[in-house]
């Protein structure tokens, strides 16, 4: 919003008052979401990404229990749960750390990392539903 | 500097009146030609100023080494479309050192967020709230618990 000052002056913002509820809701989610990673992502690159390559069985080593695995609903809506905060975690610290960095457009940070985001959470999801 | 260093500054009307603080008395009314910003720019490099900075990029980095095994554990599901005759884990040297890269990088990320949950959550006890320090201990017991519990089930799936 942009008004005019009594003197004629140049334009200037003028905040909207309130709290900006956008904001917190993206807020809100990256809580939850860097909560949820916080608490499960570890596990699985320690199992998956180090002790399973070394030889700790991990139902991904073997193609049958992969396949088993993945062909469970359950296990589909909780790795899409796993990807979507992940990449939301991307976009969101992206989005701020860029802009510390010296790019000035909010918005088009904005929809540059979230928009890769959600680009990584189609895929994903893709490749979930319709795979075994 | 000397005085003709100093271009004048066009004014228009006359000073205003001299106010009970005196100050206004000695501004234009309207200077004509508008002020200079100086917006200051930060360098590209402020974060490697200070080790707290230094800490903070690297926490705000976590999310580029989680995403980035994601994305290699999509390739492997994306490797499981081809059937069971062309499948092929990822493994190597190369994996386990991005993997433990990455976990590093976890782990981080959870130290420094799950630490975070003391300062951030007010949990009523009665007439006071549970101290930080004993929610901060519950988040990394429960992180304990649910690493264990997923790396349990992650194991029994592939035996």
């Amino acid at each position: 919003m942009t008004s005019q000052d009594s003197t004629g002056g140049e334009e200037h913002h003028v905040p909207k008052p309130g709290p900006n509820r956008v904001l917190g809701l993206i807020w809100a989610g990256f809580a939850s979401a860097a909560v949820l990673g916080a608490l499960i992502v570890p596990a699985h690159i320690l199992i998956q990404g180090v002790l399973g390559p070394l030889g700790v069985p991990s139902f991904d080593r073997h193609y049958g229990t992969f396949a088993r695995a993945l062909s469970n609903p359950l296990v589909k809506i909780y790795l899409l749960v796993l990807f979507a905060c992940s990449f939301y975690m991307l976009a969101m610290r992206v989005w701020y750390v860029v802009r510390e960095l010296g790019v000035p457009s909010k918005l088009g940070v904005g929809l540059f990392s979230f928009g890769l985001g959600a680009a990584g959470t189609i895929v994903a999801g893709y490749l979930l539903f319709s795979g075994p | 500097m000397s005085s003709g260093d100093v271009s004048p500054v066009r004014v228009e009307g006359e000073p205003r009146g001299t106010d009970s603080d005196g100050v206004s008395a000695r501004m234009p009314a309207r200077a004509v030609e508008p002020p200079v910003a100086y917006p200051f720019k930060q360098p590209l490099t402020w974060w490697t100023r200070r080790r707290g900075y230094l800490l903070y990029m690297l926490r705000e980095f976590t999310a580029v080494g989680i995403a980035a095994w994601m994305v290699l554990f999509l390739v492997e599901i994306a490797r499981a479309h081809g059937g069971g005759a062309g499948y092929q884990p990822l493994g190597g040297p190369l994996f386990i050192a991005i993997s433990v890269l990455c976990l590093g990088l976890a782990l981080w990320h959870s130290y420094t967020f799950l630490s975070l949950a003391g300062m951030i959550m007010r949990i009523p006890l009665g007439d006071r709230t549970v101290s930080p320090r004993l929610i901060a201990q519950g988040m990394f017991a429960l992180l304990a618990a649910v690493t264990a519990l997923i790396a349990a089930l992650l194991i029994w799936g592939g035996a």
